[in-house]
């Protein structure tokens, strides 16, 4: 049985009894967890451990993908977003996601955060100019491309892509942001800033990261899931599990141990 | 203990414990030969417990180095983050332990060179200061095989360490009341007493620190009977 801490605050995010089906082979064994509101929650675990497919799940970005499916509930504003009824553009605008390569469109860094606010809101030109300004100034970009918003996204730096890919999920002001190794592809220092950014999205959205860095975990989350072979193993508060895990495969782990 | 993915953090691990064996060890003959000193006046082995010291000293700060290399380099969590804080402070109190047996030597100097040491009741420090470097053996025992058990009887045994000097410190006032020539060397025995004191607290603070590598709960300042609680 997977040791998980009750969670001491309000939870954004209910999991229950989840299972997740690769064709026949299970990548989620039975998960429940919530996740804390307005907090980061970071999952870590060896490759294939299913983290990344949960972190999947939460915007059903499975669905684009036939013979993959999830049996359970995964509760968050008040339905089951696993429910065949539910509007998965409407969920993915209210749980974002980033993901670890870069993904800018190949438009303006002005277009590419605008593209998003279209599909959801009609904004005149000032109303949009205004909130674009706002997204890249809450992903720590502003400044860096205020003077060139006309040129292509793909004309940025790695770090400055991926802070680009930040802004536009938080431009449709979603609820939930899911970063899946967000900071792999890019050097220490962006890998800092977009460390630093996590610590700052969590004022208005709930974070959840999939990192393979355990140092980073340990840096910006406040509360940390160790997964292995489809199994949560244990959940508690990031302190908690990296100074005194609860569980010997944990323990394992975080030490490097594991293998 | 299951091993590292990487060896070489491993062997970092074993070889930075192997230096506080190292630094123990010393530290553990310098409070005995400070015993001896004292027992049999003799103020070659005092000088030798002085001179101990440099090493004691240098040991600590290269132990010191080697821990915060690791760090740097491993970034350890749990049990070894722990292990790592734990021998930080283990270091520490060794070297402090090393500076009472330091302090004793010099008071057994001090006694010597004021003369007429004999009179003094000396050897009723035997069992107090026994107890002392038997302590301090123990609690090396306890870090090196990471033996919570015997770090439970280290904290039980410094009260009796504890008991002795207050009986000892009245019989000291005895003596100064029935002849006050004896106090200026009265008083010299009085810190020996208390250094020794000082050394059998610092093996029982190393004997806490085992307990929170082995069980990650802080059991400084806390009553024996809770630390029995937090150790089931």
């Amino acid at each position: 049985m997977p040791v998980t801490q009750p969670l001491p605050l309000k939870s954004a995010i209910q999991i229950r009894n989840l299972n997740f089906f690769y064709g026949t082979f299970k990548g989620l064994k039975n998960v429940n967890l919530d996740i804390a509101e307005n907090k980061v929650t970071a999952f870590i675990g060896p490759s294939g451990c299913g983290k990344s497919t949960l972190l999947r799940t939460l915007n059903r970005m499975y669905s684009l993908y036939p013979g993959q499916r999830a049996e359970g509930e995964i509760n968050f504003d008040g339905q089951n977003i696993l429910d065949a009824k539910q509007d998965l553009n409407l969920l993915r605008a209210r749980v974002g996601m980033v993901f670890q390569k870069p993904t800018p469109f190949p438009m303006s860094i002005y277009d590419n955060i605008a593209f998003g606010i279209r599909l959801y809101e009609k904004l005149g030109r000032a109303d949009m100019d205004e909130r674009v300004e706002w997204a890249l100034t809450k992903a720590a970009i502003w400044n860096e491309v205020k003077d060139k918003l006309g040129q292509s996204g793909l004309s940025l730096s790695g770090g400055q892509q991926q802070r680009l890919c930040i802004a536009r999920s938080v431009a449709v002001k979603p609820a939930v942001i899911l970063l899946d190794e967000p900071t792999s592809a890019l050097d220490p220092i962006s890998t800092a800033k977009v460390e630093e950014l996590v610590s700052e999205l969590k004022k208005d959205h709930t974070v959840a990261i999939v990192t393979h860095n355990m140092q980073q975990a340990a840096r910006v989350s406040d509360f940390t899931a160790y997964m292995y072979l489809g199994e949560l193993v244990e959940f508690g508060q990031t302190e908690q599990i990296f100074m005194k895990p609860a569980r010997q495969e944990t323990e394992d782990y975080i030490t490097g141990r594991f293998g | 203990m299951e091993k590292h993915i990487s060896s070489q953090f491993d062997a970092d691990l074993t070889n930075v414990s192997s230096r506080v064996l190292e630094l123990g060890g010393l530290v553990e003959s310098q409070t005995r030969h400070a015993v001896y000193s004292l027992a049999q006046f003799n103020m070659e082995v005092a000088n030798q417990v002085i001179a101990t010291e440099k090493q004691v000293n240098t040991l600590e700060v290269e132990i010191d180095a080697e821990l915060a290399s690791i760090i740097a380099r491993r970034q350890p969590t749990a049990r070894d983050l722990r292990l790592l804080m734990a021998i930080s402070k283990i270091t520490g109190n060794l070297e402090r332990a090393g500076d009472e047996a330091e302090r004793i030597a010099r008071m057994v100097k001090q006694i010597l060179e004021q003369g007429s040491p004999r009179n003094l009741p000396s050897s009723e420090l035997r069992i107090a200061s026994d107890l002392a470097s038997g302590l301090l053996r123990k609690a090396l025992d306890a870090f090196a095989r990471l033996d919570v058990n015997t770090a439970l009887v280290i904290l039980k045994e410094d009260d009796l360490i504890d008991a002795e000097f207050n009986g000892f410190v009245r019989k000291l006032i005895t003596y100064m009341m029935e002849d006050p020539r004896t106090i200026s060397a009265s008083l010299d025995l009085l810190f020996v007493a208390k250094a020794i004191e000082r050394i059998g607290d610092h093996a029982k603070n190393i004997a806490e620190f085992v307990i929170y590598v082995v069980k990650g709960a802080d059991v400084r300042h806390t009553a024996l009977t809770d630390i029995e609680k937090a150790v089931k």
